[in-house]
């Protein structure tokens, strides 16, 4: 069991490395994602194998008996997967609205929209509201 | 000693944030309530750091759970002086971004998202436990993407995906660290953890397969969210585009977080037995690296925001330089050296600010003569400009003298590239206030955006955080006794662990999950 789950984790993250070195902020933030998912694998592994070393399964804790599953790394899990969806949420609104403001997803023309050294605009001037207005993505 | 109020410091942000996105769209009642939140948490957290001046630790387990099952706030002389330091920060930006941000930006979530910062601020330095160390760690990141992509000009747009995809990343470390540290050692309470390792490291046992590993693993995901040398290039960008209350806020809290961290659990856990042989090159390389790389591209650059934000990471050198020799005198002044920053780097932003507002820009060659025009101003900057150089009776020199004396003795070099390093920020520091301050307006000056008057909250924030500047200078002997405390309890954890877990049950069961 803990073999497969290793097996998982490392075709997940292999994955994830991957798409986290494309050029273009969708696969990185799907890369993201998926790493995240690796690591929620790998603490469930922590809880040791499920299958006992001389045949049965151990038990939930609600049900009793001798042997009993560690509840704390699924505890954990529960905390890093909300943490993780309010992440990934907050990621692709700003997907969304970055694309609406550059125009370009892809971190190279990202890096070139940078001015060099001095900025005309200024952060303390008004900015407008979050792209939440209806404009398209190539303006 | 038990204190069940601890938990204030996390409930009445948590509270004014939610309260604030009632009122959203309405900036007075905001305001008050934000100032009522943080004004009073600074004025527990003063109380209870005035408790604990001679070297007690609070304590507060959540639900009476015992340490390694509950949830544990800790409140003793490192995490006090932080939080003290941090809510002096928050209100001084706080107040600042009162007559600073744009009342678009202002109606739109700044309050809730500050407050939301302070949550996962306090919570991490009040923390006693990996897990929750992750879950405050998060909860401030939420925070200040949103407080990043405030507004929403291009140009943030085009930098905000920097900081998040490395904080993602680091943060997912951290949890697989944290997993693998409880399939280890069966706990993920500090004091616990501390307690097992140290017991197998004395009684020959040895340390866990891979924990040498994990030691390594976690101190990538501090120096990243600290902005140590090889994972630092996130830094500049970060600070350079958003609202300047805004920078000045994570300049002051973001950074030192990842350092708290590393102060309170590598001395305790990751750092003991062969652990150590391992950690401490890694930070005595990245300090000095750290800290000169920091200052020199601070020097090379032309612009004051910039500038300042490169000297962060040239700070955060110092304060690795100080953790790196696990000495009780070493980490007093980098805790010492910590709190002074994190007030002093603030003003300078915010000062950076003001002068934003004056002269339209934060080009040094566009602006000039602000000393006529705004001489608070400038005599505000000066002052703080040099704390952060360290000039004998400002709070940055103590913090220096302390870390290169201690230094001397144990890696004589990092103390030379140390007092390099302040050479180098003096002339930086040199560099904006001739330019800036001192010198008549170039030619080429740009004009004023915005209307001059209405910066009468940005003055009191200023102040606010210059006055405190000099009175941790001026006042440097309680403070440092108090650091000194905390340098004592992190090379000897013994009464911290007393104090969180005394009856150790995990480590009675022999301390595997």
């Amino acid at each position: 069991m803990t073999t497969v789950l290793a097996i998982c984790v490392t075709v997940m993250v292999t994955v994830s490395v991957y798409l986290m070195l494309s050029r273009e902020l969708k696969s990185i933030a799907m890369g993201v994602f998926l790493l995240g998912h690796g690591a929620n694998l790998a603490i469930l592994a922590m809880s040791g194998s499920p299958v006992l070393p001389w045949g049965g399964l151990r038990q939930p804790p609600i049900l009793g008996g001798e042997h009993l599953v560690d509840a704390l790394p699924q505890a954990l899990i529960l905390t890093a997967i909300v943490i993780n969806f309010a992440v990934m949420g907050f990621f692709l609104t700003l997907l969304i609205v970055t694309a609406r403001k550059t125009g370009t997803l892809n971190v190279d023309e990202l890096a070139g929209e940078e001015p060099p050294r001095s900025s005309p605009e200024l952060a303390s001037e008004p900015a407008p509201v979050a792209g939440l207005e209806t404009r398209s993505v190539a303006d | 000693m038990t204190n069940h109020l601890l938990g204030l410091l996390v409930v009445i942000p948590m509270a004014t944030s939610v309260v604030s996105v009632a009122l959203v769209g309405r900036r007075r009642p905001q305001r008050v309530l934000g100032v009522l939140s943080l004004g009073s948490m600074l004025l527990l957290s003063l109380r209870w750091l005035l408790e604990i001046r001679d070297g007690d630790v609070l304590v507060s387990q959540m639900g009476a759970w015992p340490a390694p099952f509950g949830i544990t706030l800790v409140f003793d002389s490192l995490s006090g002086l932080l939080i003290c330091a941090g809510l002096v920060v928050a209100l001084g930006c706080y107040v600042h971004g009162f007559s600073t941000l744009s009342p678009e930006t202002e109606r739109r979530y700044f309050h809730p998202l500050a407050q939301l910062l302070m949550v996962g601020v306090n919570q991490c330095f009040l923390t006693g436990d990996l897990f929750n160390l992750f879950v405050g760690f998060e909860i401030m990141l939420m925070a200040s993407y949103g407080l990043l992509s405030i507004g929403g000009s291009r140009r943030q747009m085009g930098q905000a995906y920097k900081y998040l995809v490395l904080n993602l990343v680091a943060s997912t470390v951290f949890v697989i660290s944290a997993g693998l540290v409880y399939g280890m050692l069966g706990t993920l309470n500090l004091a616990d953890l501390a307690r097992i390792v140290s017991g197998r490291v004395a009684s020959g046992e040895g340390l866990p397969t891979g924990f040498v590993a994990v030691s390594v693993l976690l101190l990538f995901v501090f120096g990243a969210k600290g902005a140590m040398f090889p994972l630092w290039f996130w830094l500049p960008d970060t600070y350079h585009t958003p609202p300047v209350a805004v920078a000045a806020l994570f300049s002051g809290l973001l950074t030192k977080v990842g350092v708290y961290a590393v102060a309170r659990t590598f001395p305790l856990v990751f750092a003991v037995g062969e652990a150590r042989d391992v950690v401490t090159p890694l930070l005595v390389v990245s300090a000095g690296v750290t800290m000169f790389l920091g200052v020199l591209g601070a020097v090379s650059q032309h612009n004051v925001r910039r500038i300042l934000a490169i000297h962060v990471i040239s700070q955060v050198g110092y304060m690795v330089f100080g953790l790196s020799m696990m000495t009780t005198a070493g980490l007093a002044g980098a805790l010492y050296y910590m709190v002074q920053h994190m007030v002093v780097k603030s003003s300078l932003f915010l000062c950076c600010g003001v002068m934003e507002r004056h002269t339209g820009s934060d080009d040094l060659d566009k602006v000039g003569g602000l000393l006529k025009r705004d001489t608070f101003l400038g005599v505000s900057f000066f002052v703080a400009a040099m704390s952060l150089v360290g000039l004998p009776p400002l709070s940055g020199f103590f913090g220096k003298l302390v870390l290169i004396r201690e230094g001397w003795g144990i890696h004589w070099w990092l103390s030379v590239i140390a007092l390099l390093t302040g050479a180098l920020t003096l002339l930086s520091m040199l560099k904006v206030w001739t330019t800036g301050f001192w010198l008549p307006p170039g030619s080429e000056t740009s004009t004023p955006t915005g209307e001059p008057g209405g910066l009468r909250g940005a003055y009191v924030g200023i102040g606010f955080l210059v006055i405190t500047a000099l009175f941790i200078g001026l006042a440097a002997e309680p403070i440092y006794d108090i650091a000194f405390h905390a340098g004592e309890q992190l090379t000897d954890p013994t009464v911290y662990i007393e104090a969180v877990d005394p009856h150790g049950l995990v480590a009675s069961l022999g301390g595997s999950g």
